[in-house]
């Protein structure tokens, strides 16, 4: 059975998701010692920009333009409306070469061996819903749910999956969901008009339950810390990770440091500005 | 064993309670085999309800709610009008959605049992304390009425004569033994609760882990952030034909206690007369 991660990676106008996966890549390598592919829009700027990447594969897939766009915040005060790819993400049974495979956001920074164990529970795919917000006071009860009277919500940040055909069925429901999104964001009383994977996997899990809830899917191992786009990254020094957390929205930063804990670090300028600098240094 | 449901039906200007119960008893019929449900009250019912019920009850002596428009005065008189004796009592408002045959299994082996820990309709353990702060801070056994159980006895008469008691005189007890964060009305909740503190036997009819339990559909009970002023205006409802019921995107696996009176529109009871 080959296990490996692989990472969806494809540019906008301003967020370089190429150079957080190939930063992303290095950390797994590091802690994880799993071959990485990539699956990405932009495999000629991939090879030319960074040549001595470490992938295992670079799977390129076509271009795509989408006339989805959301807002990243750069911490409270600043924020840009900018093209939102993630469509592809629910192809990852079809793309990935691995039997076992861990599906990774670029954002999200390894720290720790723990998902390793991943392989050895006897599961077709697992996922967090539990997560941890590094500001302490915030109040992120939204991100429990998919929307206020609907359901559980599931990341789509990072989860693992087994090639087999309950797989193949889940990861179809979930293209079926994006191909109908208009449908079931109205049926699940979702706002907002984007389409989001972490919504696209929570409507297909409560399908599969028989819209209940129950014990499927298990947790993947370890925890998920996760920070906002509203939240500031320090500084990576190993598996220690300082960032300034904002407490609701006040423009109050709290500094708070991670040792060995795995985090989503939602702020994509703030991590872009940290591999630069990370990548300047050698 | 002689047992079965007992549904105290009383209308008043806005509600048709007697409609409630026949729905109810409708739905018990639905998913349950041969049971027997009685409905106590002093209101006509239609000739179409009557198949659905086993016996029809008069109130027993005078209507202590007379002239009243939250009629729950009479309520302590179920246990004296049940034609069981063993039995289920639940408010009418209320719609069984699954087989439930197995409890009277469950519940013989008690004397007196009340639900306790209910659920919101995400099946999740109501966990909002908005509707229970004259029980919490009165160390009141945390008790909801709306579905609860005896088996005739000595020890089910001593309760429902200290319940009459207590309703008949609720403001003297409430003064007595629920003075904090008093609640300036009469309900059946709170004088069970009492009751229950007073003959100190909360762990004898009470299990907070017991699958007898069912969905609250209060709307400040159900974990929302913002809470809408009705249920029924910010999630659908969708009886499917095999009977089993939807509210918004989850299969409801309890009973469902709706709360409110809209639920129950002609649509939604054609339909489960029609299933």
């Amino acid at each position: 059975m080959t296990q490996g991660v692989l990472l969806f990676a494809s540019n906008n106008a301003q967020v370089d998701y190429v150079k957080q996966a190939v930063y992303c890549a290095s950390r797994i390598k590091k802690y994880l010692n799993l071959p990485v592919s990539i699956v990405t829009e932009n495999s000629s700027y991939l090879a030319s920009a960074y040549p001595e990447n470490t992938f295992d594969k670079i799977i390129p897939v076509p271009k795509t333009s989408t006339d989805q766009q959301r807002r990243y915040f750069d911490g409270v005060y600043a924020t840009k409306t900018l093209e939102w790819k993630n469509h592809s993400r629910s192809d990852c049974f079809d793309l990935t070469p691995y039997d076992e495979t861990i599906v990774m956001d670029t954002d999200y920074i390894i720290s720790n061996d723990k998902l390793l164990s991943a392989f050895d529970y006897n599961e077709n795919f697992l996922i967090y819903k539990k997560y941890t917000d590094l500001a302490p006071n915030r109040n992120t009860s939204s991100l429990k749910v998919v929307s206020d009277r609907s359901i559980d919500m599931w990341w789509a940040t990072v989860f693992y999956f087994k090639k087999n055909d309950e797989t193949k069925f889940f990861f179809d429901l979930v293209k079926h969901i994006k191909d109908n999104w208009g449908f079931y964001r109205l049926t699940y009383q979702i706002a907002n008009r984007n389409f989001r994977n972490d919504f696209a996997f929570s409507i297909a899990i409560h399908i599969l339950n028989g819209y209940q809830n129950t014990d499927w899917p298990k947790s993947l191992p370890g925890n998920m810390y996760l920070t906002t786009d509203l939240d500031q990254l320090i500084s990576i020094d190993n598996d220690t990770m300082t960032f300034l957390v904002d407490e609701n929205e006040t423009g109050k930063y709290l500094a708070v440091k991670t040792k060995g804990a795995n985090v989503h670090v939602m702020n994509k300028f703030s991590l872009g500005r940290f591999i630069d600098e990370e990548m300047h240094n050698g | 064993m002689d047992k079965g449901f007992c549904i105290l039906a009383q209308n008043n200007s806005s509600t048709d309670y007697v409609r409630q119960a026949y729905a109810l008893a409708l739905s018990i019929h639905k998913f349950n085999n041969d049971q027997k449900v009685t409905i106590i009250t002093n209101d006509i019912v239609p000739e179409k309800y009557k198949s659905v019920f086993d016996q029809i009850v008069p109130i027993p002596w005078t209507d202590q709610a007379e002239g009243k428009d939250w009629k729950i005065e009479n309520r302590w008189k179920v246990y004296h009008a049940s034609p069981y004796e063993y039995t289920i009592v639940m408010d009418a408002d209320m719609i069984v959605t699954h087989n439930i045959e197995h409890w009277w299994d469950e519940l013989s082996k008690r004397q007196l049992f009340f639900t306790s820990n209910v659920r919101t309709y995400r099946n999740k353990i109501v966990t909002s304390r908005k509707y229970r702060k004259v029980f919490d801070s009165n160390d009141l056994p945390n008790l909801y009425s709306a579905i609860y159980y005896f088996k005739k006895g000595n020890t089910a008469q001593e309760f429902f004569t200290l319940v009459e008691l207590i309703m008949t005189n609720w403001e003297l007890f409430y003064g007595k033994f629920a003075g904090i964060d008093y609640q300036n009305w009469c309900s059946v909740d709170v004088s069970c609760a009492i009751a229950s503190k007073i003959l100190d036997n909360r762990q004898d009819i009470t299990d907070p882990n017991s699958f007898i339990t069912f969905t609250h559909m209060k709307p400040g009970a159900q974990d929302w952030i913002n809470v809408p002023e009705l249920w029924t205006k910010v999630i659908g409802r969708y009886l499917r034909s095999d009977g089993t019921l939807f509210l918004g995107n989850f299969l409801q696996q309890n009973v469902l206690h709706y709360v409110e009176d809209q639920f129950l529109d002609d649509n939604f009871l054609n339909r489960l007369e029609t299933i």
